[in-house]
Parts: structure tokens; sequence; C-alpha cells
């Protein structure tokens, strides 16, 4: 399976009597996959930089505070007066208001990928590793908190511990883990099997030492590809939980607290809900085409590996 | 089949019951006395006590916990604190509202997504599939409240075509179900295209096109009538999620169901209502997931006829 | 014999590149053969070698965007190359695969009835419901399995491989084959069965004359079946000839090779298919 010719995303140079024609090379399922991954990697780093860039560097952007209100601009159209995103009916700059508030959707987004990353890879290669009643319980938490009215229960934990930064995140986290869970489960199970792990138990390696020294390292970075999708949609909950109240509250102003504020002038002033809401659509959508983009990317290179 | 069946009705209980508990469990372990807040900031210490009997909160936990659980055995969980009706009774009074929202939702998704998904399948990787791919992307990275809010602004206030608000004629249905249903598509319409690709891809399909199969035969019968198998569960379950997870969207439009109910019940802190609403939904998914369990077999041979001694 | 002017299947300059992620690979390297009437023609080769390639290209099973074929593949004189919607004319009536892997093959939610009716209605010659129902019957009944009335009743996970292969085989007779195509029929069967499913294909084959153009890597089944042998090495024809002189007097390193993972007593050798059918 040596011969080799040439990449299919270059023109076969030393095809020697080859009846493939550059077209045909151009339309094959091959070239067209990486096409599409490579297109949605693009766009997907540009989309989320355009959102992730001016929010990391808000501090440093010269746009009025968030906070700063001005009765006399209240509820100024984009562009007037030097407001890009134009003014909320306090007269605060609606750019600077997303782009700081932006700073704790993510934030919180961040937070509770890395929360639920950790009990889902934790618990998740328990139950693969160990199986038996590990696994049971386990598997069995996961299976019923998928049946469960999720958002029901996160609400009623916010609204009974108060919408705190640590019980949002939180909250998130637990909505979360079952995803990464079940993912490093399966992952694992995999794993196991592999013969490194039975000579590590040869030389009488502890269990748990084999693995979180040897299984989880390895089925860490194909696990890790779900983090995006994970970050996606944190930063969707969070604002749906900020959208009914339930979001941090001041000075906090998130996405979701943002719109639901807009709500009310939505007749008057378009802007105020549909710039925070673009802003969200944005970032997700570029995230989830990165973390589509990575995996398919992931799944070729491991296709090749064992086509050798 | 005959102790699967129990099986499952059992698992399905149990969970409901966990979640119940659970629920139990945390209004009870949150910061704050409930009883304050039933009665209000400016209650007297008589009045505290009153609403402790009345709702049995001066009682130890466990007790509580044992009473509890036969409420939930008689279905009786109290009385609404702000409704001043029976909990459940005013639940269910919601329910066909949610069920209305959830059952069209479903619906529209199916009949979109599933041609979509075929498209897609068969156009795998051309630009006209990418740029659909992108869309259903943003479809699902949409926020459904943002959604909905453009969309009432849309067709209700700039063109008045629908009402704004509530369920006052079915013309009222058709955006809530537009927003709940963008999300389902995006979902169903990549899984349809991940199944039908399967299938194209498998042995059995090229070999049916070696003997003469026509392609649409393939298409339709072959490839669609496997991958129908795991999308129609993917579709089970996903309404089954949705009768709690319209919660935003009741909220958006004023739509009167279960999901804007909770909220209500949550901000004035109406712990029966929150219970009786947590209660119903649970029992609601697990049910609708137990149907589907039930279906499967019907659709999909290998498991309703079992194997054969293989070799 | 009188017809061998025509050939059933003549091969010319036949290539198959597939465009991967890794590159384009030449699988299948100008390969040239014919089969006339009758005639068992074997492709011989290990795993990798181009074997099954070249079989299902040119049945044109290989998806399009992955595989570019080239050269000339006639069959009955017409060249379905050069024309592709003309395979279609082909696949399902005179032209029939039997596939290597049986557990596969099958539409696992439709019956064996309902696959055997299908492949009866897309040959043509019969119609109507019951007639077709007959046929199945008959047809079940001619690859020897028992109590025919049941098995089409039943779906493909209930039988065992070597009955799917036995079924697959009567959706091959369905087409009223001219030209047959075995792509390693025998492999993925337990060795118990695979005597009995070369004996139907051997009879099949002797009594209706039908041409076969058999994939293998055991040469064994190439020496009981064959009347000419292709072995094939890297996409390419490395040596052709009789059954016979390939057999017994090999040219090639590679072919000697390939005897003598086989011990030579015998038809063919059950445990040696095993091993490298594993491989």
């Amino acid at each position: 399976m040596s011969t080799t010719i040439s990449n299919p995303t270059q023109a076969p140079q030393s095809a020697r009597s080859s009846a493939v024609t550059k077209q045909m090379l151009k339309k094959s399922s091959a070239a067209r996959r990486a096409r599409s991954t490579r297109i949605k990697l693009w766009l997907g780093t540009i989309l989320t930089l355009v959102v992730v860039v001016p929010i990391a560097l808000a501090n440093l952007l010269p746009i009025a505070d968030p906070n700063m209100q001005d009765l006399g601009a209240r509820r100024l159209a984009p562009l007037v007066d030097g407001h890009l995103f134009g003014t909320d009916q306090l007269g605060r700059d609606l750019l600077s208001r997303v782009l700081f508030g932006g700073q704790t959707s993510l934030m919180i987004g961040v937070l509770a990928v890395v929360v639920s990353g950790a009990i889902g890879v934790i618990l998740g290669s328990i139950a693969g590793f160990y199986g038996k009643w590990a696994d049971v319980i386990i598997s069995r938490v996961l299976e019923a908190q998928m049946s469960l009215p999720l958002l029901m229960m996160l609400l009623l934990v916010v609204a009974l511990f108060g919408p705190s930064i640590p019980v949002i995140t939180g909250v998130i986290a637990i909505a979360q883990w079952p995803e990464v869970a079940r993912l490093t489960r399966s992952l694992v199970l995999v794993e196991r099997e592999k013969p490194y792990v039975d000579a590590a138990k040869t030389l009488g390696l502890p269990k748990l030492r084999i693995l979180a020294q040897h299984v989880i390292p390895n089925v860490f970075k194909q696990a890790s590809l779900v983090i995006l999708l994970l970050l996606a949609q944190a930063v969707l909950l969070e604002s749906a939980l900020s959208f009914l109240g339930a979001g941090p509250q001041r000075p906090f102003s998130t996405w979701g607290r943002l719109i639901s504020d807009g709500q009310d002038y939505i007749t008057t002033s378009w802007w105020m809900v549909t710039l925070p809401g673009l802003f969200i659509v944005i970032l997700v959508v570029g995230v989830n085409l990165l973390g589509d983009a990575l995996r398919d990317g992931n799944l070729r290179r491991s296709s090749k590996k064992e086509g050798k | 089949m005959l102790t699967y069946l129990p099986k499952r009705i059992g698992q399905g209980l149990l969970t409901v019951f966990l979640t119940v508990s659970v629920v139990f469990l945390l209004i009870r372990m949150a910061p704050g006395d409930p009883a304050a807040s039933f009665a209000g900031p400016l209650a007297t210490n008589e009045q505290l006590a009153a609403v402790r009997e009345q709702f049995g909160l001066d009682k130890p936990l466990l007790q509580q916990y044992v009473i509890f659980i036969g409420q939930l055995f008689t279905g009786h969980l109290g009385q609404s604190y702000s409704f001043q009706a029976p909990a459940v009774q005013v639940v269910m009074d919601r329910l066909p509202y949610t069920l209305t929202l959830a059952t069209s939702s479903i619906l529209l998704a199916a009949l979109v997504a599933i041609p979509l998904g075929m498209w897609m399948a068969r156009r795998s990787d051309t630009d006209a599939e990418l740029g659909v791919n992108v869309l259903t992307i943003a479809g699902q990275s949409m926020p459904d409240f943002w959604t909905g809010i453009m969309l009432l602004t849309g067709f209700s206030v700039l063109i008045p075509l629908f009402p704004a608000s509530g369920f006052t004629t079915w013309g009222g249905l058709v955006l809530p179900t537009i927003t709940v249903a963008i999300l389902q598509i995006a979902l169903v319409s990549r899984m349809v295209k991940r199944e039908m690709v399967t299938n194209f891809n498998a042995p059995y399909l090229n070999i049916a096109r070696s003997r003469g199969v026509s392609e649409r035969v393939l298409t339709w019968k072959y490839a669609l009538g496997n991958a129908g198998i795991p999308v129609f569960t993917a579709l089970g379950t996903r309404f089954a999620a949705m009768l709690n997870g319209v919660v935003v969207v009741e909220v958006v439009f004023g739509w009167p169901g279960v999901g804007s109910l909770i909220v209500r019940a949550l901000e004035t802190r109406d712990y029966p209502l929150i219970q009786a609403t947590v209660l119903i939904t649970a029992l609601l998914a697990v049910v609708v997931q137990l149907l589907i369990d039930l279906a499967y077999p019907l659709l999909d041979p290998r498991v309703r006829l079992g194997k054969a001694a293989s070799a | 014999m009188k017809e061998q002017d025509t050939a059933v299947l003549e091969v010319s300059n036949f290539s198959v590149e597939l465009m991967t992620d890794n590159g384009i690979f030449k699988a299948v390297n100008n390969v040239s053969f014919r089969i006339g009437h009758g005639e068992t023609v074997t492709i011989i080769g290990e795993s990798g070698s181009g074997k099954s390639t070249t079989a299902m290209g040119l049945l044109q099973l290989l998806p399009q965007g992955l595989a570019a074929l080239s050269g000339q593949v006639k069959i009955k004189g017409e060249d379905v190359l050069a024309n592709p919607k003309a395979i279609t004319k082909f696949r399902g009536r005179g032209l029939a695969l039997i596939p290597q892997d049986p557990m596969t093959a099958l539409n696992p939610v439709a019956t064996i009835g309902s696959q055997l009716r299908e492949a009866i209605k897309v040959a043509g010659r019969i119609t109507g419901k019951q007639q077709m129902q007959s046929k199945a019957v008959e047809l079940l009944e001619q690859v020897r399995i028992p109590r025919v009335e049941e098995q089409l009743k039943k779906f493909p996970h209930q039988l065992s491989g070597g009955m799917l292969q036995r079924v697959l085989i009567a959706i091959a007779l369905a087409s009223e084959p001219e030209l047959l195509v075995a792509d390693e029929p025998t492999s993925a069967l337990d060795v118990t069965v695979q005597a009995g499913i070369l004996d139907l294909l051997l009879e099949l084959q002797q009594t209706r004359g039908i041409s076969v153009l058999m994939i293998t890597h055991d040469i064994g089944v190439a020496r009981l079946v064959s009347d000419t042998i292709h072995v094939m090495k890297s996409g390419k024809f490395i040596e052709s000839g009789p059954a016979a002189q390939i057999v017994d007097a090999p040219a090639e390193e590679y072919t000697r090779a390939l005897l003598s993972a086989v011990p030579r007593l015998g038809e063919w050798d059950e445990t040696s298919m095993v091993a490298k059918g594993a491989s």
C-alpha cells in the first residue's frame, strides 16, 4: 500500500499514465472532504476571533465605561454620536456593554467546561475502567439525568441558592458532565483492552496509577475534541438562564440579560436585542464550526493511521 | 420482552422518584426559610408559624419526607400557593398547551429535517451542502429566546401576520413552533445525514446495487429504511426532552404551558407547584421514553426476533 | 465452445486509481484478460494485491468520488466503461455478484423472501406475485436450503453465514447469470461450510455453463475451480496461464510462495484458509 503517487490536493506530477485528471481529483471525495473541513476551520476561526478578540481587549479599547449612564443619550441608534452599537435605555454604550458582558459570559462558559470536563473525565474513566458496580451506578445516573427536566432543575437550583457566578457555573457544569462522561467511558472501554494495560497490570502497577498515568492521558486528546462543542453549549445555556433572570446579577450584565432588558424596547430600538444576540450567534457558530472541523480532521487522521 | 418491560418501568419510576426526592432535598437545603418566602417579608412570627404548620415545615426532615412520599402516592402535592388550587391540577391544566407546542414542533422538525438530511447525505461535501451544513450549525447556535423575539418582532409587530402572545387562535402556534423547531431541525437533519451516509457506504447497499436495484429504491427503501430506525428513536427522545425544554420559548411567547408556569412558580417560590411540575414533567418524559423503547422492536426485526445461532 | 469469439467478459488495460487522503493510489495497474463462455477465470493474490478492487471496479461498484477507472471492459461485446449507463443493463440481468461477507450483504430490515423476489423482479422474466413466490421457493431449493417456506419469512440476522451465502447465490441465480463474479465467496465462512458452498458453485457452473470470475487468496480454491489463473501482486498480473500450469510449474517466486502456503495434497485445505483469512 505504499505506491502513493501524490497528494490529492496537489497536481499529480509523477502520475505516469494516470487517468486521473486534475478535474477528477478536485471532485474526488477525499479532496472535497478536505476542502469542507478547511473551509469550516477557517470560517470557524474567523467568526470566533471576531467575537473573542474584542472581548479580550475590551479593557484596552477606547470605548465608554459599560455602566456610565447618560440620560441625555438614551436609545441612540447605532453609529450615532460615536456609539458603534448605539446606546440602551439609560444611555449606556451598547458595544461596551456587549463586550464587558461577554467577558462574564465567556468566563462562566470556560469555567463550566473545565469543571464539567474534569467531573466527566474522572467519572467516565472510572466507569469504563473499573466496570462492575462503579459502571452501573455512574451509567444509571447518566441515564437518569438525560431524562430529567434539566432546565427546570437548573432554574430551581439558581432560584434557591442565588444567582452567583459559582452557582451558575456549577449548574452549567452539572448539566454538561454526562456528555463528557459518556464519551470518556466509551473511549476507556476500548483503551483498557489494549496490550499495554495488561502489561502494566502484569508488572503489578496499581490500577489507579495505570488509569491516571496511562489510560486517561491516552483518551484525553480524543475526549478534548468535545470541549469546543461544550463551550458553545455553555454559552447558550448561560444566556438562557440570564434571559430568565437566573443569570449573574448586577454589576454583571451578560448577553442573556442584555437581550432580556432590550426586549421591552424591541419595537423602537431593534439594536438592543439584535446586536447582543448576533454576538452570541457569531461566537457559537464559530466555536461549533471549529469543533466540527477539528473532529472531522481527527477522524481522517485516525483513519489514515489505520490505513497504513 | 416479558422481563424487559417491568424492568424498564421500574427504572423509569426510580428515575422519577429520585428526581422529586432531589428537588425535595434541594428546597430544604436552600439557604433561607421557605416559610418566610411563602408568607412574605412583612409576616409576623405567628403567620410564619402558621405557614410552617400548614406545609409541615415544622416537623423533622425525615418525617417531612415520609409525608411527602405519602403525598406522591396519593397524587396530592398540596395547594399551590399562588393559584390557590391543587398544585397537580394547576399543572395538568397547563399540560395540553406544552404538549401541543411540543407535538407541532416535532412534526415540523421531522417534516423538514428528514428530506433535508437525505439531501445532505446525497450531496455530501459539495458547495451547496457545505452551505446548508453551516446553516444547520447556525440553527443549533441561535439562542431560542433570541430567535423567538426576532420572529415575534418580524412577523407579529412589523408585519402583523400572527398574534404576539398567548394561544388565542391556531395562528398563535406558528411562531413558537418555528422557534422550537429550528434547533430540532438542525440537530435531526445532521443525524439523518450521518445515518444515511453510513447506510450508503454499507456493503449491503452496494451489493443490492450490483443486482440491479435502482438508485431510487436504494435511497428510499434501503438507506432510509435502515436510517429511519435510529432517527425515529432520536425524534422520540427529542420530543421527551422538549416536554421540559420549551421553557424559554413559552416565556417569550407568553405561551400558557408548563414552562412558563415553572418560571412563575420559581419567582413566587411556590414550592408545591414546583414539586408538582417537576413530578409531572419527569413522569411524562419517562413515559414517552418508555413508549419509544417499546416501539423500537416493532421497527427493528433484529431486536424483535433476536439472533439465531450464528455460524 | 463455438461462441468463444465474443467473450462474456473482455478486459483490456484496465486500471483503477484510488484518490485517497494520502494521495493517488494505483490499486489496479493495466490488467487485461478475457473470460469465454462457461469458463472460470481466477484472480489470486494476497490481501491488498488489488484483486477485489479489480472485481468491484469491473462491476463499477466503487464510489465515484474514490475510484477512477480506465481502460476497456466489454461485457458480451459492449464496452461498459465508455458508457457508464451500460452497466445497469447487465446488473441483475445476466451479471451477478457473490460477495465476500454474506453477513453484511443483505438489507438487515427486509426478509429473505422480499429480497429474493426483488431480484426476480429486476431480472424481469417473471411477473405476478404467485409466480415470483414459487420462483423464490425454487431458487432456494436449488441452493439446497432446507425448509424453504420458513426461511423466506426470516430476516438475514436469523440465518447463519453459510445459509446466507446460499441465499446470496440464489439471488445471483435469479438474474439468470451468464457471468458470475465471486469475490472471495468462502473467506468469511466457517471452514466447515466452505466446502459446501464451493461444491454448490462448481455444480451450478457445470450444469448451467455460467462463466465465473473467481477472486480468491487461496490457491486450493483456485486450482479446484479454474480454467485460467492470473496471479496478482501490487495491482499487476505477474503470472497468467492455465490452472494446471500455474499450480504445477509456477514461474514466479511470489506464486511459489502462495503455493507453499498450502500443503500439496487434497483439493483444498481448510487450516491454511483459516490462517490466511485471519491475516
